[in-house]
């Protein structure tokens, strides 16, 4: 396995360059970037810069892990503005695009997003309606979509057989899951989403979350590795089970107030210790 | 004449049981004009496809230029948005021969030009008065559900589309209101009935809403009970 961490956790006044050389001396093998999050990656960016961004990343001695966004979040596939959906159509086409010239196989999605004003069934169906032509541009491009389980989030396929059910009436080879282990919180155990999706899983993200604490105000659930409620012992378990080998991606939400640059040594190390199986 | 006795009986239980009791006429001829890329949600389309069919109804997707006014029981026009003329004649043949034409504006999320285009067309071609859409969700409420109360052929409430296309002071009865805002109405029309939908049913036909199915049912069965 190897270990990745997203460019999003670059401290902003870094920069590119700067923020590359500390994941790589951290320990990292990759970087997952984030499309619409950092300045350097945006979707006005030209296929000539994003090809200089793949350079910058090997010349640092790293590759990319898979490109990400959450740009869904405020235009999702399934809005009902045709004009929204549109543009969310378009941000997976460049994700998409844009995996093909930095040279990784794999995207990040979150699939849908139910609200009170669009309710689930609408969410359920407008996925399903733009992940299957998506899924054979994918394919076309040797890419595979990862729709992340955003559980709390999104409020959408919550439970591990829902998504499994999605994934089939998607029936894309090229359309998996992107499995964050720490978006499960108290609905269930990250180990059985491994063993339940196995082959359909495109890229792990970590980060431990805290089931007990809830979540109320601008209180995070989210913390480092092994100091939340996951079962670490059992996700590495799982992950042997059905012969998971690819990127974890750590994604942490809280960012250390001083000296930011070691939460990247301290996640790379836990993640060592996870692939090590050492705990 | 002939009739099968699943007919007769049908027709009886109608006569017991008032219009809604009535089955489905498998032989009537439901028509969906497809307006292809001028009309606003293809999910439309898709809702009152996946309607018909599971209502076992007999029914065909129909291309305005090539329709025939006189074989359309009940002529049903999707989430329109770009009305072209051949569209305009079709649904206006269609009146003018005694069929119902339930015709549903997709001109919610249109932008400012598409809409007045949509209004003036409306306006001018069908004697139809809409105003500007209205977002039922300005500040994401979390306090209430904006329901379309539908009052005819049944009472029904459908969830709102987020953003409606309220219907202006005219001929006709107001059959569903949101909000306090008439977004649906019945008038006669030539020989036949027009049906304005001012928020799109077909998006919850195609979310599997039952209100919304039984209304469109029980619709089709009017018109076709009023024909008969």
């Amino acid at each position: 396995m190897k270990k990745a961490i997203g460019d999003n956790m670059i401290p902003k006044e870094w920069g590119l360059e700067k923020g590359l050389e500390l994941v790589k001396q951290a320990g990292f093998d990759g970087i997952e970037l984030w499309l619409g999050d950092a300045p350097w990656f945006q979707m006005g960016t030209p296929d000539s810069e994003v090809r200089e961004l793949r350079r910058k990343v090997e010349n640092a001695g790293l590759v990319v892990s898979n490109v990400s966004t959450g740009l869904h979040w405020a235009s999702p596939l399934s809005a009902r503005d045709p004009k929204v959906r549109a543009l969310a159509l378009r941000i997976v086409e460049r994700e998409i695009e844009t995996a093909v010239l930095l040279g990784t196989d794999a995207i990040l999605v979150v699939a849908g997003l139910v609200t009170p004003e669009v309710p689930y069934n609408e969410v359920y169906q407008r996925c399903l309606e733009a992940l299957r032509p998506l899924g054979e541009k994918a394919a076309r491009s040797g890419v595979r979509i990862g729709c992340e389980n955003c559980n709390a989030e999104q409020r959408f396929l919550i439970s591990p057989r829902e998504f499994w059910q999605f994934l089939n009436d998607v029936n894309s080879p090229a359309v998996g899951i992107h499995l964050d282990v720490g978006n499960i919180h108290d609905t269930g155990f990250a180990e059985q989403w491994i063993e339940m999706h196995g082959p359909r899983i495109t890229r792990i993200h970590v980060k431990d979350v805290m089931t007990k604490r809830g979540r109320c105000g601008d209180q995070s659930v989210y913390t480092n590795l092994f100091l939340g409620d996951n079962n670490w012992p059992a996700i590495r378990g799982a992950m042997t089970k059905v012969g998971y080998d690819g990127w974890l991606v750590a994604e942490m939400e809280a960012r250390y107030r001083y000296a930011p640059d070691q939460q990247f040594y301290d996640t790379a190390h836990a993640m060592d210790r996870l692939i090590s199986g050492r705990f | 004449m002939g009739i099968t006795r699943r007919l007769f009986l049908g027709y009886t239980a109608g006569v017991f049981a008032g219009l809604r009791g009535l089955p489905l006429d498998r032989t009537s001829r439901y028509v969906l004009l497809d307006l292809n890329e001028r009309g606003c949600f293809r999910e439309s389309v898709s809702g009152y496809e996946s309607a018909l069919t599971s209502a076992g109804a007999q029914w065909m997707r129909a291309d305005a230029r090539w329709m025939s006014p006189s074989r359309c029981a009940v002529l049903i026009v999707p989430a329109a948005l770009e009305i072209p003329p051949p569209a305009v004649r079709a649904i206006a043949s269609c009146l003018q021969a005694g069929a119902s034409v339930i015709f549903e504006s997709g001109a919610g999320f249109a932008t400012d030009r598409e809409f007045r285009t949509h209004r003036v067309v409306l306006r001018d071609y069908l004697q139809v008065h809409i105003e500007q859409p209205v977002d039922l969700w300005p500040d994401n409420s979390l306090q209430r559900i904006p329901y379309v109360d539908y009052t005819w052929p049944r009472p029904a409430k459908v969830r709102d589309f987020s953003r409606v296309v309220p219907l202006g002071r005219q001929a006709g009865e107001v059959i569903a209101r949101v909000d306090g805002l008439p977004v649906a109405l019945k008038r006669s029309s030539g020989r036949g009935r027009l049906i304005v939908l001012g928020s799109p049913l077909g998006p919850a036909l195609w979310a599997g809403d039952a209100e919304a199915r039984c209304w469109l049912l029980d619709c089709l069965r009017t018109a076709r009970g009023e024909g008969a």
